[in-house]
């Protein structure tokens, strides 16, 4: 079952693994270097993912994911961070993300995270 | 010195993220507070770039942790702080009584012991990802000026040398602090190898 | 059970906090802030359990981990320490010790694994 999904990172390393890990699964993948960029491909294409990095220069991944949340109610984020702590974990919950991978992602965990949410009804 | 090129930076800096994110996760389970992490800033020739970095600290006495480390490279990590939030900081693992407006003996320890795990865990988190042993130092607190502590850590052979640093707050209580990574340019190049293959082991193990 | 416990780290403030936690199960704990005081304490004593930092100043907590060893074979080592490499907990493990835990330590994690090395069988 390929989706569309949509990679917002700063880090074009990060970009790359993630693209092979789904490019791998079947899925069709469009980058993001930032929220700006995110936004504007996120309400041309509205894809049927988004895996958003909470740390970037700019604008921080918590405004991104809520201003994606307000283009499209729909919209299915998750999350991927460096920063493990539990209270980050919850903010993203709280603002409507549907899944949390820490870095560095493994491929098993991040697959999965994808299946669950994707199988989600909207 | 051999600069980085954009996919060395690129590299460094998600394993910088990603020592960094663990750092405040650790604080946060000292403290019991929520950490707010800024992006690091990877900074080349620090003697300038670092002062000009940590200008921010205003006038006044900075306190430092230090911990040498070593390994396949060696540098110093810091836990830098203000002397307003060196207080702050430690006054939060102290009872009401016991609180301190100052850096003494017992505040001091505090320091140190919080420095300690931190700056072990930043380095802990390079030494896993990296597959490479760092080893590490008694951690040491300092109060100097920002001007001897800047001086301190970029001395003469440092010149041509990178120093690695993140801001992190504890917003509701005011706390703001610096972790300060300073190494070499031979430290650097053996950093950027053992990234180097770090990068490369995890896009094959992708597939 | 209530027992006697060596602990052994150079931070005053670490070994203040474990000996909290063991007093208040009922051990009776003595301190060293070095390698060579540890050992001469170990011989004088023979603890029931040791818990050990990893990084001190002077001789390193795996030295120390080793000699202890060396001293006697049926020494029980427990090591806390702030260093949360794979390649610290595997050494570690390699020279005898008993169990690993990671700074900051958790009461019950102390308290339930110095309760199972002590219910060990010696080796």
């Amino acid at each position: 079952m390929g989706s569309r999904v949509l990679i917002v990172d700063d880090s074009s390393m990060s970009r790359r693994i993630v693209r092979g890990i789904l490019e791998s699964a079947g899925h069709e993948v469009t980058e993001a270097a930032d929220g700006m960029a995110a936004l504007e491909r996120y309400s041309l294409e509205k894809h049927d993912l988004v895996l958003l990095d909470m740390v970037m220069g700019g604008m921080y991944g918590i405004e991104v994911l809520q201003k994606l949340r307000e283009i499209d109610g729909k919209a299915r984020v998750i999350v991927a961070t460096a920063d493990v702590q539990h209270s980050t974990r919850e903010m993203a919950e709280q603002a409507g993300s549907r899944g949390f991978v820490t870095k560095p992602i493994r491929k098993e965990e991040l697959l999965s995270a994808v299946n669950s949410v994707l199988e989600e009804r909207p | 010195m051999k600069a980085l090129n954009a996919r060395q930076t690129d590299a460094l800096t998600e394993l910088i993220n990603i020592a960094f994110g663990l750092t405040a996760a650790k604080l946060c389970e000292i403290s019991n507070y929520k950490i707010r992490l800024e992006p690091p800033v990877i900074a080349i020739h620090p003697t300038e770039a670092l002062a000009a970095e940590l200008g921010s600290f205003g006038t006044g006495e900075v306190a430092s942790v230090h911990q040498v480390f070593g390994g396949p490279f060696s540098g110093n990590a810091v836990l830098l702080l203000n002397y307003e939030s060196a207080v702050k900081l430690s006054n939060l693992f102290l009872e009401q009584h016991l609180r301190s407006q100052r850096l003494d003996s017992s505040t001091g320890e505090i320091l140190a012991e919080v420095g300690n795990m931190l700056l072990s865990a930043c380095l802990g988190v390079f030494g896993n990802l990296l597959q490479v042993r760092v080893t590490f130092s008694m951690a040491r607190l300092h109060l100097d000026s920002l001007e001897e502590f800047t001086a301190s850590i970029s001395g003469g052979e440092l010149l041509d040398a990178v120093a690695i640093t993140t801001s992190f707050h504890i917003r509701e209580q005011g706390i703001d602090g610096r972790i300060v990574i300073v190494m070499d340019a031979s430290s650097l190049e053996q950093l950027t190898q053992a990234v180097d293959r770090w990068e490369s082991s995890q896009s094959s193990a992708q597939v």
